[in-house]
């Protein structure tokens, strides 16, 4: 498992996105850490030191696992621009299906003009 | 596990769980571009969570989802949520008035 920075963290990611369009599938998982072994993290708390947490963020596409962490003070830099990845990179998820809607909404007496106000 | 088929449940109850046990909850997504399918997992070992969707509307949700994670993972459980939320909606009233309420 490679530790890596934010920024080459999420360059990886999307080459992983790119390399699994036409098969496999990509793993994301996030958890909170302290990035200590629990031997560690006892030793801490005995000596009454405060056990700093991060956000670990892991991804795995099957075959190549890589890992980064992010603290609470860069944590929405990094949120940002994985949103912008998952955007970028989830086209294969079904849009809305507006006929089956407009059906309804006919069917509601309300013609085709209704537009839905919740985006 | 079985599935959760609502939305606003699968938040409350993940959020619920994370709550109860941050150190070993962990949240998962998977996407399956081939099949254009998304699950998302949310787990303490000892009850799990799951959700799946084909749908890019639910995509959008998960992103709100992804931003409490990460708040709550990299600020720690006690952080207030309303910090989250008031973001939101401080950008959805101006929304609201443009969408023809006349003060």
């Amino acid at each position: 498992m490679v530790l890596l920075q934010p920024d080459p963290f999420l360059n990886e990611l999307k080459s992983m996105f790119e390399r699994s369009t036409e098969t496999g599938s990509v793993w994301v998982t996030l958890k909170r850490s302290s990035l200590k072994s629990k031997v560690q993290r006892n030793k801490m708390k005995t000596a009454g030191q405060t056990i700093e947490y991060r956000c670990l963020i892991r991804a795995t596409d099957g075959k190549k696992t890589i890992s980064t962490s992010v603290g609470a003070k860069d944590h929405q830099r990094f949120q940002a621009s994985y949103a912008t990845i998952l955007k970028a990179h989830m086209t294969a998820l079904k849009k809305r299906e507006r006929k089956d809607r407009k059906k309804a909404a006919e069917d509601k007496k309300d013609s085709g003009s209704k537009k839905p106000k919740r985006v | 596990m079985v599935y959760i088929t609502s939305w606003d449940e699968f938040v409350e109850r993940t959020v619920q769980l994370f709550r109860a046990d941050p150190e070993s909850t962990r949240y998962c997504m998977k996407y399956r571009h081939c099949d254009g399918k998304l699950v998302l997992k949310v787990t303490d070992n000892k009850e799990c969570l799951k959700f799946k969707t084909d749908q890019a509307q639910e995509a959008k949700k998960m992103e709100k989802l992804n931003n409490i994670f990460f708040t709550l993972m990299a600020r720690g459980p006690d952080v207030d949520m309303s910090e989250i939320t008031g973001k939101e909606q401080i950008e959805a009233q101006p929304a609201k008035k443009g969408r023809g309420r006349k003060q």
